[in-house]
C-alpha cells in the first residue's frame, strides 16, 4: 500500500548534488551529462564520498532515464544546487531544451546555481577540495556568497537566468568557474544574449559589473597618483542611473556611482590632508574604467544590467522596445563617481 | 427497660447486618438506666465512645438528665429511618438504644488523616502540602485557605456499592449556575458500581463512555483548589481520595501550573511558552521524522539529510518502523519507572538509557538521530504539569505518526489540525475547551 | 464580534494568493488586467458594504432564518438552493486545485485520491461542527499561520532579485481596456463577505466603517501581491509561462538563516492548513444551508447523505478534471459567480429595504 504512496526511505534515495552539461565529443548525440552523486557515510569521522555518473545523450531526459539504470538506488534531484554548462555548450545556439529541463521539473529548485565550466564542466565536477566536507559544498559555499565574500563572484540563480533569458530588456550573465587541480577559481563572468555566449569580462571588469549591480559593497581598489599607489577597502558601493532622453539631442545615460571605504595598502605614507587628491584620483579612474566596461558591453549588443529593462518600464508607448533597440548602440554614458576615503587605517 | 418499637427496631438492624465477627452489641446497666450499644468495633472508636457515653452513663446518676445530656450532645443524633441508620452504622457510627429513643453517635475512626506533601505536582516554591485521604481534614484545609461565607459546600453520594461520599464546593459570587446545575445532573447520572477516587469520572463524562481528552482536573494541592474557587469553578472531594477534581476544565488550565503565579509575570510567561512548544514539538516529531526521511527529503538543508541518510545506512527496516520500535521501548521504560520498587529504580534507568540507546545504535537496530528525536519527545511530553494530558499526547502523536506514514508531509499537517478541530468541537461542562485566545462569550 | 468579519474576509485573500488569480491576472497582462485591478477594488469593497450593513439588520441571523418567514416558497427554494450550488462548486474548485498543487510538488507519486481522502476527512471533521467552533477554529488557525505567511511575503518584497523595473513595466499598460476576465478574477479576492450568509450567525454587534477601511487596503494591498510580485521575480515576459507563478516565486526565495532552506515548503505547509480551512468553511455554509431548506430538523442519515454527495462529486472532479481544464473552468466560473453575486446582493438590498421599511 505505501508504495503506491511515494514511501522511499532516505537511504534507498541517491542525492544529486550538481549537474554538469557537455558537449558530446565524438559521438552523434549532442550532450554528454554527468550527475555528481553523494554517498553518504556513516560517522562523522570520514567525510562524504562522491561519484560522478555520465552519460550521452540527446536531452536531459534522455540521459536521465539512462543514468537510472546505472546506479542501485533513486536518482533524488532534491539537493541538486549547482548547474555548470561547459564552455562549448554556452558557445553553440540551441539550447532551450535543457535550459527549459531545470525549469519543468519541479524537484530541481528554483534557487540552484548555475555557472559556466573552464574547460568542461566535468572537469569542474570532479575537483574535491579538501576543505570541503559534503560533495560540491566548496562550490555552494563561493556561489552563496555564505563563505568568502568577493566582488568578483557574481552568481546567478535558475530562475534569475530564466527571468533573463525571456525578459526584452536585460539579458543573462553566468559566472565562469576554472577548475585547476584541487581548486576551482571564479573570478570572470560570462554574458550572453539570448542565445549563446558572447562576451567574457576580465576580473577587474567583472567586480565593475558587480557594483554597477549594486551587488556587492567590499572589495579593494587600486588607484595610483604621482608615484603613490594605494588600495582602497571599500565598504558602501552604491550606484545609480538614469536614461536621458532629451528631445532634438542624443540620448545619453548618466551613472552615479558613490564609494566610501579605507585605505589598506599604500607604497608610501599617506597622510590625512592628501587624501582628497587620492579622491579625486580615484574618482577618475573609476569613471573611465566603468565607462570602458560599459562600451565594451555595447559593442557586443548585449545589456546584463537591464538598461532596457528600465526603459520600458519608464514608457507608456507601445512600441518603447524597438524604439530602445534602436537608441541602445548609440547611447553615450556618463558616469560619475564620488569617492569617499574615510581614513588611512590605524596607522597613516 | 427499652420499649418494644426499640426492641423491634433493634432486633431487625441485628438480623439485616448478619453478626459479622466485629460487631459489638452490648448491655449497660446501671441501677435507673439502661441502655444497649450497638456498632463495628473496626469502624468505630471505642475510645471517644467510652469517653463520651459510657463514662458519662456511669457518673449520670439520674435517667432523665442522662437523656438530656444524651439529647444535647453535638455528636448524637436521633434516628429517622431504618436504612439510614444501618447506612451510618456501616460507617462507625455507634447506635445507642435508651428508653424510647434511638440515638446515632458518631464515633468514626479517620485513619488516613495524615496530610501529606505533594508528589506528583511540585513546585520549586510555595506550599507544599497536599491533601490527606480523609474528606473532613481536606475540606478544613480548603476552609484555611478560603474563609469566605459564600463558599457553598454541598455533598452527595456516588457508587451503588461503594455508597461515596462526595461534596461538592463552589463560590456562588464566581461560579456559573449552568455549569453548576450540569455538574450536579452529571453526578445524579453517573451510574457505578464501586466509585472509588474522582479519576473515574474521567470516561463518564462523555456520553459515549470513551473520552481521550481530559475534561477535568485532578489535583492534589489545596493551594490550586483555592485559586480554581476563586475564578468560579466547582471542586469535587470525593471520600478516601487525596485528589480534588476541578470542573469544568479547559485547556488554559491544563497547561498551567502554580509555578505560572508564584514566579514572576514575564518568567510565567516564558514557562507558558516553553510548555506549549514542548507541547506542540512531542505531538508532531515522530511523524515529521518519517515525513521528513522518506517522503520529502528535500525540506530540510544538505547537511542534514546527509546525516540523516548516513546514520540510516545499515537498518534493515523503514523508517517507521524504526520510530514505533523506538517509541515502544520509550513507553515501556516510563511505564515500568512507575511502578519499580526503590531499590532497582536508579539501575533501570541507567539500563534504559545507556544500553538500550546507546547499545542499539551501535547493533544498527536505530539511527542515533533516532535515539535524539525519541528522547526529545520523551522530555517534552512531561513538560506537561498535568499528568492526565501528556497521557492524552502520548497518544495523539501515534495518531499523526500514522497519518505522516502514509500521506507524509501533507498528513503531519492535517493530522495536527484535525486534532486542533476535535479540541475546538470538545466542550467541557458548556465551556469551550480551546479558550486559549478568544474571549469567553459568556462573559460580556 | 467585529473582527469575525474582518477573519472571513482575509481568508479569501489569502487564499487566492496561490490557487487562480494571480495566473489569471499575469495571464491578461497586457490586455487590460491592471486597469481591471483598479476597477475591481471599489467595486468589492462596494459590495462588501451594502452586503454587510444589510444583513447586519438582521442580526444573529443566518439566512435559512430571515428568509425562513417568506411567503414565496418556490422563490425562496430556487434561492437557497443556488447558493448552495454556488457555494459548493467553490469549495470543490479549491479543493481540486489545491490537491493538483499538492500533487504536483509536495507528494509526486501519490495518487491524487488518497490525498483526497486526507483532506475530505478533515473537512467532514469540521464542517460538521456548530457555526460558533468553526469561527473558533478558523480564527486559530489564522493566528498561527499569519505571521509567518507574512514573514515570507515580507522576505518576497526584500529581495536584492525582485525587479521592480518589470513590475513598473506592466504598469505601463494600465490604460489598456480592462478585460471582464480580469475584474471577476479580482473581485474574487473581495468576495467572502458573501460567507456571512451563514456567518451572521456568530457576529455581534454593528459593523463600523473601520472594518471596511482596513478591507479596503489589505484588498489593495492583497492584489498588489499576488499580481505584481511574480512579474519581479519571473518578469514581464516570462511570468506568464509558469503554471502556479506564486507557487514558482516562493520556491525562488532563500531563507539563508534557517533549517528550512526553500521557502516553497513553509509556504506550502502553511496552505495546506489555509485552504483546508477555507473549503470547510465554504462547504459548512453550503451544508448549513441545505439544512435550513427543510422546515424540519435534519436527521443524522440525511447529513450522512450530503457528506456522500459531496465526497462523490469530489472524486469525480479529482479524477475527470486535470490542470488545463480546471483553469478554463475556473476562468468561465468566475465570470458567472461575479455576475451572481452582484445579482445576489442586490437583489436582497431591495428585499431587505421592503421588510424593514
Amino acid at each position: 500500500m505505501l508504495s503506491g504512496c511515494g514511501f522511499k526511505d532516505i537511504d534507498k534515495r541517491f542525492f544529486v548534488m550538481s549537474i554538469g552539461v557537455d558537449v558530446a565529443k565524438n559521438s552523434p548525440k549532442k550532450y554528454l551529462v554527468s550527475l555528481k552523486f553523494a554517498v553518504p557515510s556513516s560517522s562523522k569521522d570520514n567525510p562524504t564520498e562522491f561519484m560522478i555518473v555520465s552519460e550521452k545523450a540527446d536531452s536531459m531526459a534522455e540521459a536521465v532515464r539512462i543514468i537510472k539504470t546505472k546506479v542501485d538506488k533513486e536518482i533524488d534531484f532534491s539537493h541538486a544546487k549547482v548547474i555548470v554548462y561547459g564552455d562549448e555548450v554556452v558557445r553553440q545556439k540551441e539550447n532551450e531544451g535543457i535550459n527549459y529541463w531545470f525549469n519543468r521539473r519541479r524537484d530541481i529548485q528554483s534557487i540552484a546555481w548555475i555557472a559556466i565550466g573552464k574547460p568542461s564542466a566535468l572537469d569542474v565536477l570532479k575537483v574535491q577540495p579538501k576543505s570541503e566536507y559534503i560533495p560540491s559544498n566548496a562550490l555552494f559555499l563561493t556561489l552563496g556568497r555564505d563563505g568568502s565574500e568577493t566582488p568578483y563572484v557574481i552568481s546567478e540563480y535558475i530562475f534569475d537566468y530564466k527571468f533573463r533569458l525571456i525578459e526584452r530588456g536585460i539579458d543573462p550573465l553566468l559566472p565562469i568557474i576554472e577548475a585547476k587541480k584541487d581548486i576551482l577559481e571564479v573570478n570572470t563572468v560570462g554574458l550572453l544574449n539570448k542565445k549563446q555566449l558572447k562576451l567574457i569580462l576580465e576580473p577587474e571588469e567583472t567586480k565593475l559589473l558587480n557594483f554597477l549591480r549594486n551587488r556587492e559593497e567590499k572589495s579593494a581598489n587600486k588607484v595610483s597618483k604621482g608615484g603613490t599607489t594605494i588600495v582602497i577597502d571599500t565598504h558602501k558601493v552604491k550606484t545609480k542611473y538614469k536614461i536621458h532622453t532629451p528631445k532634438g539631442k542624443a540620448p545619453y545615460l548618466m551613472v552615479k556611482v558613490s564609494l566610501e571605504g579605507i585605505v589598506e595598502e599604500a607604497t608610501r605614507t599617506v597622510p590625512y590632508e592628501k587624501l582628497s587628491y587620492f579622491e579625486k584620483a580615484a574618482e577618475k579612474k573609476l569613471n573611465k574604467d566603468i565607462e570602458n566596461v560599459l562600451m565594451k558591453i555595447q559593442k557586443a549588443n548585449i545589456d546584463p544590467i537591464g538598461f532596457g529593462l528600465r526603459y520600458r518600464s519608464r514608457h507608456f508607448n507601445n512600441d518603447d522596445w524597438e524604439e530602445w533597440k534602436r537608441i541602445y548602440p548609440k547611447i553615450k554614458f556618463k558616469v560619475q563617481s564620488k569617492v569617499q576615503i574615510e581614513d588611512t587605517g590605524l596607522i597613516e | 427497660m427499652p420499649s418494644n418499637k426499640v426492641q423491634s427496631i433493634q432486633e431487625s438492624i441485628t438480623s439485616k447486618i448478619m453478626h459479622p465477627e466485629d460487631m459489638v452489641f452490648k448491655e449497660n446497666h446501671t441501677k435507673e438506666k439502661y441502655m444497649e450499644v450497638l456498632y463495628i468495633k473496626t469502624i468505630s472508636d471505642e475510645a471517644v465512645l467510652h469517653e463520651n457515653v459510657l463514662k458519662p452513663f456511669f457518673e449520670i446518676t439520674g435517667s432523665e438528665e442522662f437523656l438530656n445530656y444524651l439529647q444535647s450532645h453535638p455528636k448524637i443524633s436521633e434516628f429517622e429511618s431504618e436504612q439510614k441508620t444501618i447506612d451510618e452504622l456501616m460507617r462507625g457510627v455507634a447506635i445507642l438504644f435508651y428508653q424510647d429513643f434511638v440515638f446515632l453517635f458518631d464515633c468514626k475512626i479517620d485513619r488516613n488523616n495524615a496530610v501529606m506533601d505533594t508528589t506528583v505536582e511540585t513546585t520549586i516554591q510555595g506550599p507544599q502540602v497536599g491533601f490527606s485521604e480523609s474528606l473532613p481534614v481536606n475540606l478544613g484545609l480548603i476552609r484555611h485557605r478560603y474563609p469566605n461565607t459564600s463558599l457553598k459546600v454541598e455533598s452527595t453520594e456516588v457508587g451503588r456499592l461503594s455508597k461515596t461520599k462526595v461534596m461538592i464546593l463552589h463560590d456562588t459570587k464566581f461560579a456559573d449556575p449552568n455549569t453548576l446545575k450540569r455538574v450536579k445532573e452529571f453526578l445524579a447520572n453517573v451510574d457505578i458500581e464501586m466509585f472509588q477516587t474522582g479519576e473515574q469520572l474521567f470516561d463518564l463524562i462523555r456520553k459515549s463512555n470513551r473520552a481521550l481528552f481530559p475534561l477535568m482536573l485532578v489535583t492534589e494541592r489545596p493551594d490550586r483548589v483555592a485559586v480554581n474557587l476563586a475564578s468560579g469553578k466547582v471542586i469535587l472531594l470525593v471520600h478516601g481520595s487525596s485528589y480534588a477534581v476541578i470542573l469544568p476544565t479547559v485547556m488554559k488550565d491544563l497547561m498551567s501550573s502554580m509555578e505560572d503565579i508564584y514566579q514572576t509575570y514575564w518568567i510565567a510567561k516564558f514557562l507558558q511558552l516553553l510548555r506549549y512548544t514542548a507541547f506542540n514539538l512531542s505531538m508532531i516529531l515522530p511523524g515529521l521524522y518519517v515525513a521528513v526521511s522518506s517522503y520529502n527529503p528535500e525540506l530540510f538543508r544538505v547537511q542534514l539529510a546527509m546525516s540523516i541518510a548516513g546514520s540510516r545506512t545499515g537498518i534493515p527496516y523503514p523508517s517507521f518502523v524504526e520510530v514505533v520500535l523506538m517509541l515502544f521501548m520509550m513507553e515501556l521504560l516510563t511505564e515500568a519507572s512507575i511502578r519499580l520498587p526503590k531499590a532497582i529504580g536508579p539501575t533501570a534507568t541507567t539500563v534504559g538509557g545507556l544500553i538500550l540507546g546507546q547499545a542499539a545504535a551501535e547493533a544498527g537496530l536505530v539511527s542515533n538521530i533516532m535515539i535524539v528525536i525519541v528522547s526529545f519527545v520523551a522530555i517534552s511530553n512531561f513538560v506537561v504539569p498535568i499528568n492526565a494530558f501528556s497521557f492524552t499526547i502520548r497518544v495523539l502523536k501515534y495518531f499523526i505518526l500514522f497519518l505522516s506514514t502514509i500521506f507524509g508531509l501533507v498528513g503531519v499537517v492535517i493530522g495536527f489540525f484535525m486534532i486542533l478541530a476535535y479540541m475546538v468541537k470538545l466542550d467541557s461542562f458548556g465551556e469551550p475547551f480551546l479558550t486559549l485566545i478568544q474571549s469567553k462569550p459568556n462573559k460580556e | 464580534m467585529n473582527r469575525y468579519l474582518f477573519y472571513i474576509v482575509l481568508l479569501n485573500m489569502i487564499v487566492n494568493v496561490i490557487i487562480f488569480v494571480p495566473k489569471i491576472l499575469i495571464q491578461y497582462r497586457y490586455e487590460g488586467a491592471v486597469m481591471g485591478v483598479i476597477i475591481a477594488i471599489p467595486i468589492g469593497v462596494a459590495l462588501n458594504y451594502v452586503y454587510s450593513t444589510t444583513i447586519n439588520k438582521f442580526p444573529e441571523q443566518g439566512i435559512p432564518e430571515i428568509i425562513a418567514n417568506s411567503t414565496h416558497r418556490w422563490l425562496k427554494i430556487i434561492h437557497l438552493c443556488s447558493i448552495q450550488l454556488i457555494w459548493f462548486t467553490a469549495g470543490l474548485i479549491t479543493l481540486v486545485g489545491f490537491i493538483d498543487v499538492l500533487a504536483r510538488f509536495i507528494n509526486p507519486e501519490m495518487p491524487k485520491l488518497a490525498l483526497l481522502v486526507i483532506y475530505l476527512a478533515a473537512i467532514f471533521l469540521i464542517i460538521q461542527l456548530p457555526t460558533q467552533r468553526v469561527m473558533y477554529f478558523l480564527e486559530i488557525v489564522l493566528f498561527i499561520n499569519i505571521p509567518l505567511i507574512g514573514f515570507i511575503i515580507l522576505s518576497a518584497f526584500t529581495n536584492e532579485y525582485l525587479s521592480w523595473d518589470s513590475m513598473l513595466e506592466v504598469g505601463t499598460h494600465i490604460f489598456e481596456r480592462p478585460s471582464l476576465k480580469s475584474i471577476a478574477a479580482a473581485t474574487y479576492c473581495f468576495s467572502s463577505y458573501s460567507n456571512l450568509i451563514i456567518f451572521n450567525r456568530v457576529i455581534k454587534g454593528k459593523l463600523k466603517i473601520w472594518n471596511f477601511i482596513a478591507i479596503f487596503f489589505l484588498g489593495i494591498f492583497n492584489l498588489f501581491t499576488a499580481f505584481f510580485i511574480p512579474i519581479g521575480f519571473h518578469g514581464s515576459d516570462g511570468a506568464q509561462q509558469y503554471l502556479y507563478p506564486w507557487i514558482s516565486t516562493a520556491d525562488s526565495l532563500r531563507l539563508v538563516y534557517s533549517p528550512i532552506e526553500r521557502a516553497i515548503f513553509l509556504f506550502l505547509m502553511f496552505y495546506m492548513s489555509i485552504t483546508l480551512i477555507s473549503i470547510s468553511v465554504n462547504w459548512h455554509v453550503s451544508l448549513e444551508l441545505i439544512k435550513g431548506t427543510f422546515k424540519d430538523k435534519v436527521s443524522k442519515k440525511k447529513n450522512w447523505l450530503v457528506l456522500i454527495f459531496y465526497a462523490s462529486c469530489s472524486a469525480a472532479a479529482v479524477i475527470y478534471l486535470n490542470t488545463v481544464l480546471l483553469n478554463k473552468i475556473t476562468i468561465y466560473w468566475m465570470i458567472c459567480r461575479f455576475g451572481f453575486e452582484i445579482f445576489l446582493v442586490v437583489l436582497f438590498f431591495l428585499w431587505a429595504r421592503r421588510r424593514t421599511a
